[in-house]
């Protein structure tokens, strides 16, 4: 096991770094006077890095399956044999079926498998280690053959969209300069391609980071890479704004990632996820991580008799298990229960930010700014999906309320997103707000208990996104940089290849399947463990009602505003005869991917809960999650457990592809037939129409909320900057030049006179000596008599007469 | 007779089992000489290139001097005079061999970039190169005033020719013969100077002389005395004729004549080759006075005094009339003068310190940093002033042009030539951190150590002091041309190929900077070099 941590560890760890190196590599050859705006080296040096990690994780992911012996595709299996068989033998039959599952859970399932270690030790303050930790399980390795895999294929896709960049004079057409012209500058291939690479180093930092203040390091880092690259065309106003407005909102999110660092530092006395194992001389130390402090062995919170405190298990017995200190003991810690719950809520803070939740999800639909691959990668694929990893990754440390915080959050948002993207009629930005509904989604199935759908949907949803989100990339492409769906229309002979992989995608978001067979698209699969969690929390807490029928709701309107893209873009007359006449298929290098991302998007979840995507993530699912919590005792909400929610399966199946089919039947008889005009609709519903459209109104109140508020002190502050500081600073400023005429008066009078005259009088004194110098041979000789006498004479004449 | 027959048996034996396998080097590069001039003979032969015999002689000279000062200095080697004493082979010759060698590969190489010498003309030329740096290395080791005397000559009159070797050049021609004439005329001088000490003492091996003085010179006696007047004459007579080799003023109204009609390779050859051999000359020429009486120890103290006069005169007519110049090698010229005026400190430094009536352990360690801060300026030297002609020769053969303001907006056309130009300017003005700095620093500290036995050293520090500051501006003026100013419209342009010619420009200027940076590595080696030559050790 050793050695197979350490093999991991090593291939991850070059698969993180290449594209660090080739980040550098790019950077410094881009400053190169003699670089050649023309060449697409850097791009293929990035894909060669990305690509290089692709395999790398693969063989990490292949060493790990023989390693364990392919237990995660096992374990399931045998888990539900054995929960079978319990069932039969009838022992426990009255304790229920969240018993069963326990027991199949803690005994029968082999032990989840976790590598964990240190890279390297950044620095020391005390007892605060800050440390590059590596925390590898499943759902690190299918993270990062999830997150090398689809970057590959951007990056490819990137070398066809970004080839006009490939000039030495680019003209941004959407800038107009002063003089009624547009606004020229080199190309930016390179810088395209190094902020790309820089960004798949973070985003594989981050997913690799085995604490969670390097998860932070990493978190800022991606963000930084997702502001650089929103901003790539920088000299549009819109694209800065976007930019500034992306970092912004996340710096919000980040404010309460920082406090809850700083609750876990105080309370737990540490960062690190997993135990560290410290050789200190010949004893062998262990001490306790985030994740064993609050759970323990079997997922259980230890909670002192009134409730009020959190009891950690910071001591490990022979046996290895971790238990809580005795009160007489100096070493327990305790934490108290509201204060854990701010931390987990501080955490999910930043992730509400960075995975652009209600109330911060504004900034995403900006985020489009940026050139399309970034949005396919960056803000729809991975970083966005990072919020949702953490939480996923951060699980044991959130408590019911905490996770019925964020099941209520990812519901409002998955609402709002897909209701906005009805209206929206910018083929990106539909995709951007359908990226925040599903992200919505994800939180949902996270809060609900659902900790494997969660991230099996963020899983699908990369790749059926990307996918989508590189066919708008082609489809933009091809008509010349128009985003707009209302002046598209019959792209579907133009460019078939396009428009067949986004049917692909939009099938997959749309969760279609066909009743009664195995046979879906992974997105049904994903969404219907979802559901299923879903409608089991709500047997169990019938209050939160709302938690499953909003969603089985938005599924229906998912489904609807797909297809209404995919009828506008592909099918119908086309809207403008002009663009039309000028579209083009984009080259193999954009359509290659696509076909590839195609395959995924369908088939990644073959299976469902019984495939192996599914089986392998929940193989790293927290313990105690299996078994679900009864919450009646402590006043709390109850989580539904494995069994609770096969048996939901069915029903929430059903119900969700239902309201899947009658989206797409609405869409098709408005879009597709055209039996209902939409302009109908929209006139009826004018004021529905404009609230939607107006983005349920976050930006208008946020901007009278936050941004006028701080534009009128910012502008108070201003003036007082101005008219108080700067006037003292203005005196003394006089004063000095004062003193300095004065005093410059003297140095040049007096100090520069004598300093000239000395130059003067030592470089006339050289000019002159130039004339000693007379070319003259004969008097060049003369010259060797002359000073031997004259020196044999000097020589006479100061030596010591004796 | 049986005993001219043992003797010439002793002689055969001394020879060839010790001189001739010391000897080796010097060996290597006259065969090298007689290859080259073979091939020209041998049709079948002509296709060989005469640079690439030269350079591999070269390489075979330097890999075996530094096999043997590593011997030396490892111990199993031992310092011994060689050719009945004509010679010395010890770790300061072995050190200047080395060096000449080393400089040697460097000018061929330079040569090789430059195009200068033809293919046709290749051979002489390259002959005339190696037996100079012959007459250079035996300079470096004569332990006797014959060979003083015939060092002095073979390094001088293959350097007469290569002057001249522009041959359809006027100015060429013309430095040429001033350098001859001028150079007969101090040789002369020099001989003078030789058979006067020679008569007077009945010896030439320059460890004995010492000795010898002492037997005729009473104590007590003054220049009144007619042997003593007559010993400052003959010393005076031999030092002239090294001042010629060093262009040491008033001696040295040659040099500029000379560099300006010579190629820039040439130039640079002669500024640093040829001033090597002759320090190291002029260094044991100063050592043999010692071992004598306190009478003879005090004609080598007002030596020395004398020196560092001449000395602190020639930096500063060196850098003075450099500011007038307009033409980029004449100024260079001057700056070889004042840069030897810098270098012939350490020196008087020396005589003084180790003639000095109040000697002492101090003393000896004061000389020993002399030669150091001697060796460690020449070592710089080497590589900033050859890169400074070189850098010359390459921006030529673009420009056809060696005028300074031919050189205006240059670094916009050609980055790394005109920063490794700067990197040596900045070292040969001596601004920190480049070797210039170090080498300047240590032995201006050294005549610092000398001004308590000598007020006179005082006028000598000031003057060094002086100098550094005058030294500023001239050479500003380069980098003022080649940064500041526009380049012409129309002004030729200069390109040139990263890979041998920008690697090799590197190669010479930045040791600059790796000597300034890193002084202790090299300060090691040259103390012990120094350390061998005055206390045996």
């Amino acid at each position: 096991m050793e050695s197979l941590g350490n093999k991991l560890s090593t291939l991850l760890a070059i698969a993180w770094l290449l594209p660090l190196f080739g980040f550098v590599v790019e950077v410094f050859a881009m400053s190169w006077p003699n670089a050649n705006r023309k060449s697409k080296a850097a791009a293929y040096f990035a894909i060669f890095c990305i690509g290089f990690g692709f395999v790398c994780s693969s063989i990490a992911f292949y060493e790990w399956g023989e390693g364990t012996d392919w237990a995660a595709f096992k374990a399931v299996d045998h888990g539900h044999s054995e929960v079978a068989n319990a069932a039969e033998h009838g022992e426990h039959a009255a304790t229920g079926h969240d018993d069963h599952e326990h027991k199949a859970a803690t005994h029968e399932t082999p032990k989840r498998t976790v590598f964990s270690g240190t890279f390297y030790n950044l620095a020391q303050f005390g007892n605060l280690k800050l440390s590059l930790d590596y925390y590898i399980d499943s759902l690190t390795l299918a993270m990062f053959v999830m997150v090398t895999l689809i970057a590959t294929c951007i990056h490819i896709f990137a070398t066809g969209y970004m080839a006009e960049e490939l000039v030495d004079d680019y003209v941004d057409h959407q800038v107009h300069t002063h003089d009624g012209g547009h606004f020229h500058r080199p190309g930016r291939f390179y810088k395209f391609f190094s902020y790309m690479s820089l960004f798949c180093f973070a985003m594989l930092g981050l997913v690799l980071a085995g604490n969670i203040f390097q998860v932070f390091i990493f978190w800022e880092l991606v963000g930084i890479c997702s502001y650089l690259l929103i901003g790539f065309y920088v000299e549009r106003h819109s694209a800065s704004t976007a930019a500034n407005k992306a970092f912004i909102v996340n710096r919000v999110g980040d404010f309460g990632f920082i406090i809850g660092l700083m609750i876990l530092w105080t309370s737990f006395g540490t960062f690190s996820f997993d135990d560290q194992h410290e050789v200190d001389g010949n004893v062998n130390k262990v001490t306790a991580g985030l994740f064993t402090m609050v759970r323990g062995h079997d997922g259980h919170l230890d909670r002192s008799s009134d409730g009020q405190t959190v009891l950690l298990k910071n001591e490990q017995d022979v046996n290895g298990e971790w238990h809580v200190r005795k009160e007489s003991d100096p070493g327990r810690k305790t934490i108290t229960y509201t204060l854990l719950i701010v931390a987990g809520l501080g955490v999910f803070g930043g992730c509400v930010g960075k995975s652009a939740q209600f109330p911060l999800q504004t900034w995403l639909p900006d985020a489009m700014e940026g050139p399309t691959p970034v949005s396919a990668l960056v803000h729809s694929a991975t970083m966005v999906a990072a919020g949702v990893y953490l939480a996923g990754r951060f699980y044991p440390m959130f408590v019911p309320e905490v996770l019925l915080t964020i099941a209520y959050v990812g519901c409002i948002t998955a609402f709002v997103g897909a209701t906005i993207a009805i209206v929206a009629t910018d083929i990106k930005k539909v995709l951007a707000y359908s990226t925040i509904s599903q992200l919505g989604y994800m939180m949902l199935g996270l809060g609900v208990g659902g900790w494997g759908a969660g991230l099996f949907h963020l899983v699908t949803h990369a790749c059926f996104k990307s996918l989508m989100f590189l066919c708008s990339g082609s489809v933009i492409a091809g008509c010349h940089h128009e985003q707009e769906m209302t002046k598209m229309g019959g792209l579907l002979r133009k460019m078939p290849i396009t428009a067949l992989t986004m049917l692909v995608g939009v099938m997959a978001i749309a969760g279609l399947a066909i009743p009664g067979t195995s046979i879906a698209f992974s997105g049904y699969h994903s969404k219907d463990a979802i559901l299923a969690t879903a409608l089991a929390y709500t047997k169990l807490n019938p209050i939160h009602f709302l938690l499953f029928l909003v969603p089985l709701l938005t599924a229906g309107i998912t489904s609807f505003y797909m297809f209404r893209l995919w009828f506008y873009t592909f099918l119908g007359k086309p809207r403008d005869q002009h663009l039309h006449e000028h579209v083009h298929e984009s080259p193999w290098e954009m359509t290659g991917p696509l076909l590839l991302l195609a395959v995924l998007a369908a088939g990644c979840a073959i299976g469902g809960e019984d495939g192996k995507l599914f089986k392998m993530l929940t193989f790293s699912e927290p313990v105690g999650v299996g078994q679900g919590v009864d919450g009646a005792a402590a006043h709390t909400v109850s989580l539904p457990g494995h069994a609770a929610i096969h048996a939901s399966h069915s029903t929430a199946g059903s119900a969700a592809l239902l309201a899947a089919f009658i989206g797409m039947s609405i869409s098709y008889l408005v879009y597709g037939k055209g039996v209902i005009n939409p302009a109908d609709i929209k006139r009826q519903a004018a004021s529905v129409h404009a609230f939607l459209a107006n983005k349920w109104g976050f930006d208008d109140l946020y901007d009278v909320m936050f941004v006028k508020p701080a534009h009128v002190v910012a502008k108070f502050a201003a003036a007082i900057d101005k008219f108080v500081f700067d006037e003292i600073l203005h005196t003394f400023v006089r004063m000095g030049i004062a003193v300095s005429k004065w005093d410059r008066k003297f140095d040049e009078g007096v100090i520069d006179g004598i300093v000239n005259l000395m130059g003067n009088s030592t470089y006339s004194l050289g000019i002159s000596l130039r004339n000693v110098q007379t070319g003259k041979i004969r008097q060049y000789v003369t010259f060797i008599a002359v000073s031997v006498v004259t020196l044999f004479v000097l020589l006479f004449a100061l030596y010591p007469k004796g | 007779m049986n005993e001219i027959g043992l003797l010439v048996q002793r002689l055969l034996d001394e020879t060839t089992k010790t001189s001739v396998g010391l000897f080796v080097p010097e060996l290597v590069l006259s065969g090298t000489i007689v290859a080259m001039l073979l091939c020209r003979i041998l049709p079948l032969l002509w296709r060989v290139p005469a640079q690439w015999i030269a350079l591999l002689g070269a390489f075979t000279a330097f890999a075996w001097t530094l096999c043997q000062f590593d011997q030396l200095v490892g111990g199993t080697l031992h310092a011994t005079p060689i050719f009945t004493g004509l010679l010395m082979f010890d770790q300061f010759a072995t050190f200047f061999r080395m060096f000449l060698c080393l400089f040697l590969i460097l000018t061929i190489t330079l040569t090789v970039l430059s195009g200068i010498p033809d293919r046709e003309d290749a051979p002489d030329f390259y002959t005339l190169l190696l037996g100079a740096t012959l007459g250079m290395m035996i300079m470096a080791s004569a332990n006797h005033l014959l060979m003083v005397f015939l060092g002095v000559e073979m390094a001088s009159v293959p350097s007469y020719a290569m002057v001249g070797f522009l041959k359809g050049r006027k100015k060429s021609s013309e430095a040429a013969l001033k350098y001859v004439v001028y150079g007969a005329g101090a040789a002369g001088v020099m001989l003078y100077g030789i058979s006067l000490l020679a008569g007077l003492t009945g010896t030439g091996s320059l460890p004995e002389i010492g000795h010898r003085l002492s037997l005729i010179v009473s104590q007590g006696a003054g220049i009144s005395d007619p042997i003593v007047r007559t010993i400052v004459l003959a010393s005076l007579m031999v030092l002239v004729g090294l001042a010629f080799k060093l262009s040491v003023f008033p001696f040295h109204f040659w040099c500029p004549d000379v560099f300006e009609g010579a190629a820039a390779e040439v130039a640079g050859f002669l500024s640093v080759a040829s001033k090597a051999g002759a320090f190291a000359l002029l260094v044991r020429f100063g050592l043999a006075f010692s071992g004598g009486s306190a009478a003879v120890s005090e004609i080598a103290f007002a030596l020395g005094i004398g020196i560092g006069v001449l000395a602190a005169a020639t930096a500063t007519f060196g850098n003075l009339s450099a500011y007038g110049q307009t033409n980029i090698k004449r100024m260079l010229a001057y700056s070889t003068i004042a840069h030897a005026g810098y270098m012939l400190m350490a020196v008087s430094a020396l005589m003084v310190m180790k003639f000095s009536k109040h000697g002492g352990a101090e003393s000896t360690a004061v000389t020993l940093s002399c030669i150091e801060g001697l060796i460690y300026y020449l070592f710089v030297y080497l590589f900033m002033n050859l890169g400074a002609f070189a850098i010359v020769a390459l921006v030529r053969n673009q420009i056809f042009s060696e005028e300074i303001e031919d050189y205006n907006g240059l670094a916009t056309q050609c980055p790394l030539l005109c920063f490794g130009m700067a990197l040596c300017i900045f070292s040969l003005i001596g601004l920190p951190p480049m070797g210039g700095f170090f080498a300047k620093l240590v032995i201006f500290a050294s005549v610092f150590k000398a001004t308590s036995v000598h007020w006179a050293m005082w006028f000598v520090l000031g003057a060094g002091a002086i100098n550094t500051v005058f030294g500023l501006f001239y050479y500003i003026r380069i980098l003022k041309a080649m940064y500041l100013k526009p380049r012409p419209d129309g002004a030729r342009k200069v390109s040139y190929d990263l890979m041998p010619v920008g690697l090799f420009v590197l190669m010479i200027c930045l040791p600059t900077l790796g000597l300034g940076v890193l002084p202790a590595r090299f300060a090691e080696t040259f103390n012990n070099v120094a350390s061998v030559l005055l206390t045996g050790r």
